[in-house]
C-alpha cells in the first residue's frame, strides 16, 4: 500500500510540470494555433523562475518568482504569435524554432545561475493541486463559458466565427501567450520545486511530451490529468521496477510515445484526426477558405 | 660600443626566444556546458587553474561539442592558433586520432582513452581507491543495509566504481547490497531525481552516484537520506547530508602536460606512450565532501563508533579510512582496494590472491564485485 502511495506521489510529482505544460499546449491548439516551442519556454521559465527567487545570493523573491517565469514564458508566445497570426508563417516551423532559440538564449543568459543550489524554495503540494485545479477550470471555460465557445470556434471554423463578429486574431494571439505563460509556469516548477536549481538543458525533453501529451488526451483538460499521472507513473516506474521484473525498462521509457502512436493511428483508421481542432496549424486570412 | 649593440641584439633574440617559447596556446573540447556542475565544470576549472599557474599560456575553450564535430573543431582551433588541444571526452577518442594524424605538428592529449600517437597522449584522474573508501562508509552508516547508487551507463569505468564502492560496502557490512538504477544519461536531472526516488523507496537509505548533476543529492536531502559528492564539491547542496565523496582537480594534470610541453619535454614525436593514470598519490583525485574536507564533521562520530575488522583486528570505520587514505596519497602506497583474491558476484574469480589489477584490466573490466544488485549489461557469465 505504501508502495502504491509512493508510486502514485511521484507520478504527481513528475507529471505536474507534463500537466500544466500540456494544458498551455492545449489552450492555444483549442484556438487552432500550434506551438511546438514548448520545450523553449519551458527553459525561459525555469530560468527566470530562478534568477528572480535566487536574487543576489539566494535572497530573491520567491513569490515573484513564479509571475517572472509566467511572463518569459508568454513573451516568448507572444513572437510565436506575432510570426503565425500576424505574419501567417507556417506554425510548426515557427514553434520549432523557438524550442530551439528558447533552449539557447535560456542556456547563455544562464550561465552565472548554473548548479546554484536554491534552500529555500516552494514545496511541491500547492504546485499539484494548482495543476488539477487548473484543467478543472480550463475543462469549465471550454464548455460551460462564452470566452471558451469563442476560443473553440476560432479553431474549428475562423471564418464562421469572424462572421460571427469574434475578433479571431485577438482570441489567438490571447489563447498562444496564455499557453506560454503556463509553459513558463511548467518550467519555474522544475528549476523551483523538482530540482531545485538551475542548469542548462534540465528540461530534458519534458516539453515535447507535453506536446504528445496533448494528442494523447485528445485535446480534453481532464484526460490530461489522467494522462499526465499515467506518463509520470510510466517514468518513474522505469526506475522502480529497473532490474525487479523480466521486463527491460526501455519498454516502460518509451510505452507512452508508443501509446501516442498507437491514438494517432487509431484515430487515423477512423478517418479522422482524434478531436483535433479543425483548424489546428491553418494561419487565418480573412476572406479565404 | 659594438659589444654594446651585439648585447642589445642579443638580449632582444633570447626575449624573442623566450617569448616564443612561452607562446603557448592551450585550448579544451568540453563534451557538455561548463556549467553542468560535472565533469566539464571540473575541467574548465582546471584549465582556468593552469592558465594561472603558467606564466605565458593563453587557454580556450569550446563547449558541448558533439563527437561527431569533433574533428571540426579541432580544425578550427588549429587555424586559430591552439598548440596543444586537449579533448575531453571518451566519445572523442576516435576523431581525435584523426585529428592527430592531420595535425603532426599539434599536440593532443585525449581524456580517458586508450588510442594514442606520436603526437597524442592519454589521461585519466581515476577514482575507484575513493570510491571503496566511501564505500567503507556508506556500509557504516546505513541502517537497511541497502545502499542506493545511481549510474549513469554500464562501461568499465562505472562497473569499477560500483565494484570498488561494493568491496568498500561488504568490508565493513558483509550482508549489506548496493542497489543499482541505470538512467542512461551522464546529465537528466529528471531521470536522476526518479531514479534516486525509486531507490529511497526501495528501502535504501544511503546513496551515491555517477552521473553529471547534484540532483542525487538534493533529492536525498529531501527524504533526509545521506550521500556522496561526486566529481566536484557538493557539500553545499545539502550540508547535513553529504557524507563525503570522491573529488578531482584536473589541474594537476593539465599544469604538468603543459609545462613538460613548454620546456620540450614533450614534442609532438614523442608521446606515443604518454598515458596519466593519476590517482590520490598525484593529488588528481580527492576525498571529500568538498575540498578541504574528507568526511563531513556531522558524520565523524558515528563513523568513529561504527567498527570492522582488518587483518583480525577491530578498527573503527573512521580510522580505517583515513588509514588507507595516507596510504594512497603516499608516494608509494601499499593498498589498493583491487588485490586479490577478488570473486565477481557469480562466483568467478577474478583477481588471483596476491595480485593487483593492472590498469588495463581496470579499463577493460565488465564483472563486477559481490553485493551488486540490479542488471548489469555486458558483464560476463
Amino acid at each position: 500500500m505504501e508502495e502504491v502511495l509512493n508510486a502514485l506521489a511521484r507520478a504527481l510529482s513528475f507529471g505536474t510540470p507534463l500537466l500544466i505544460a500540456c494544458l498551455g499546449a492545449l489552450l492555444n491548439e483549442r484556438a487552432g494555433v500550434v506551438n511546438l516551442g514548448v520545450e523553449g519556454m519551458m527553459a525561459l521559465g525555469a530560468l527566470a523562475g530562478f534568477a528572480v527567487a535566487y536574487g543576489e545570493g539566494g535572497n530573491g523573491n520567491l513569490w515573484l518568482a513564479v509571475p517572472a517565469a509566467m511572463l518569459a514564458g508568454g513573451l516568448a508566445a507572444l513572437l510565436h504569435g506575432f510570426v503565425t497570426i500576424t505574419l501567417q508563417a507556417n506554425q510548426f516551423v515557427s514553434g520549432l524554432a523557438l524550442s530551439m532559440v528558447g533552449l539557447g538564449v535560456a542556456g547563455l543568459l544562464g550561465k552565472r545561475y548554473e548548479g546554484l543550489p536554491l534552500f529555500d524554495h516552494p514545496p511541491e503540494g500547492p504546485f499539484i493541486l494548482g495543476a488539477i485545479g487548473l484543467a478543472l477550470l480550463l475543462a469549465f471555460l471550454f464548455s460551460a463559458t462564452r470566452l471558451g465557445l469563442a476560443l473553440r470556434s476560432v479553431g474549428e471554423n475562423p471564418a464562421a466565427a469572424d462572421l460571427l463578429g469574434l475578433n479571431v486574431l485577438a482570441l489567438r494571439y490571447g489563447a498562444v501567450v496564455a499557453g506560454g505563460a503556463l509553459a513558463g509556469l511548467a518550467g519555474a516548477y522544475l528549476s523551483l520545486v523538482y530540482r531545485p536549481s538551475w542548469t542548462d538543458g534540465m528540461t530534458a525533453g519534458l516539453g515535447w511530451i507535453a506536446v504528445a501529451l496533448v494528442i494523447f488526451v485528445g485535446w480534453n483538460p481532464l484526460r490530461a490529468i489522467f494522462g499526465a499521472v499515467f506518463f509520470g507513473l510510466l517514468y518513474y516506474l522505469q526506475f522502480r521496477l529497473q532490474g525487479q521484473s523480466g521486463i527491460p525498462s526501455e519498454v516502460f521509457a518509451s510505452l507512452p510515445y508508443l501509446l501516442v502512436i498507437l491514438v494517432l493511428a487509431l484515430s487515423g483508421l477512423r478517418g479522422q484526426q482524434g478531436n483535433a481542432p479543425e483548424a489546428l496549424g491553418k494561419p487565418y486570412r480573412r476572406g479565404e477558405r | 660600443m659594438k659589444t654594446r649593440l651585439l648585447a642589445l641584439v642579443a638580449a632582444i633574440g633570447l626575449g624573442f626566444g623566450l617569448a616564443q617559447q612561452a607562446n603557448l596556446k592551450a585550448c579544451f573540447i568540453y563534451v557538455g556546458p561548463i556549467g553542468d556542475v560535472g565533469w566539464t565544470y571540473a575541467h574548465d576549472e582546471a584549465r582556468r587553474a593552469a592558465e594561472k599557474a603558467i606564466p605565458g599560456l593563453t587557454t580556450q575553450y569550446v563547449e558541448s561539442v558533439k563527437p561527431a564535430d569533433t574533428l571540426a573543431t579541432v580544425d578550427r582551433l588549429v587555424a586559430g592558433g591552439c598548440n596543444v588541444i586537449f579533448t575531453t571526452s571518451f566519445d572523442f577518442m576516435d576523431q581525435t586520432l584523426e585529428a592527430a594524424k592531420k595535425y603532426p605538428n599539434v599536440i593532443f592529449a585525449h581524456a580517458s582513452g586508450f588510442k594514442r600517437a606520436p603526437n597524442m597522449l592519454t589521461y585519466m584522474a581515476d577514482f575507484y581507491q575513493i570510491y571503496y573508501l566511501n564505500g567503507l562508509m556508506a556500509g557504516a552508516l546505513t541502517k537497511s543495509g541497502k545502499v542506493g547508487y545511481v549510474a549513469a551507463f554500464p562501461i568499465p569505468e562505472l562497473k569499477r566504481h560500483i565494484s570498488a564502492f561494493a568491496l568498500g560496502v561488504r568490508a565493513v557490512n558483509p550482508r549489506a547490497t548496493v542497489n543499482v538504477k541505470w538512467i542512461n544519461a551522464w546529465y537528466d536531472p529528471v531521470k536522476a531525481r526518479e531514479a534516486t526516488e525509486a531507490l529511497i523507496a526501495e528501502g535504501n537509505d544511503i546513496v551515491a552516484f555517477t552521473e553529471d548533476t547534484a540532483t542525487v543529492i538534493q533529492t536525498a536531502a529531501r527524504r533526509r537520506v545521506p550521500s556522496f559528492s561526486h566529481y566536484n564539491s557538493m557539500y553545499k547542496y545539502a550540508p547535513d547530508y553529504v557524507v563525503s565523496g570522491q573529488l578531482v582537480d584536473w589541474s594537476v594534470i593539465y599544469i604538468d602536460i603543459l609545462k613538460k610541453v613548454q620546456n620540450g619535454t614533450y614534442t609532438p614525436k614523442n608521446l606515443e606512450n604518454v598515458d596519466y593514470w593519476w590517482l590520490a598519490r598525484e593529488r588528481a583525485v580527492m576525498l571529500g565532501a568538498q575540498v578541504g574536507m574528507p568526511i563531513n564533521p556531522k558524520f565523524e562520530p558515528a563513523l568513529k563508533q561504527a567498527t570492522m575488522v582488518v587483518n583480525g583486528k577491530r578498527v573503527s570505520v573512521y580510522d580505517r579510512v583515513m588509514e588507507l587514505y595516507k596510504d594512497i596519497q603516499s608516494p608509494n602506497p601499499k593498498w589498493d582496494p583491487f588485490t586479490g583474491p577478488i570473486r565477481d558476484r557469480n562466483g568467478v574469480l577474478r583477481v588471483p590472491a596476491g595480485r593487483k589489477m593492472t590498469v588495463k584490466e581496470l579499463n577493460e573490466m565488465q564483472w563486477v564485485a559481490p553485493g551488486v544488485v540490479g542488471p548489469v549489461p555486458d558483464e560476463p557469465k
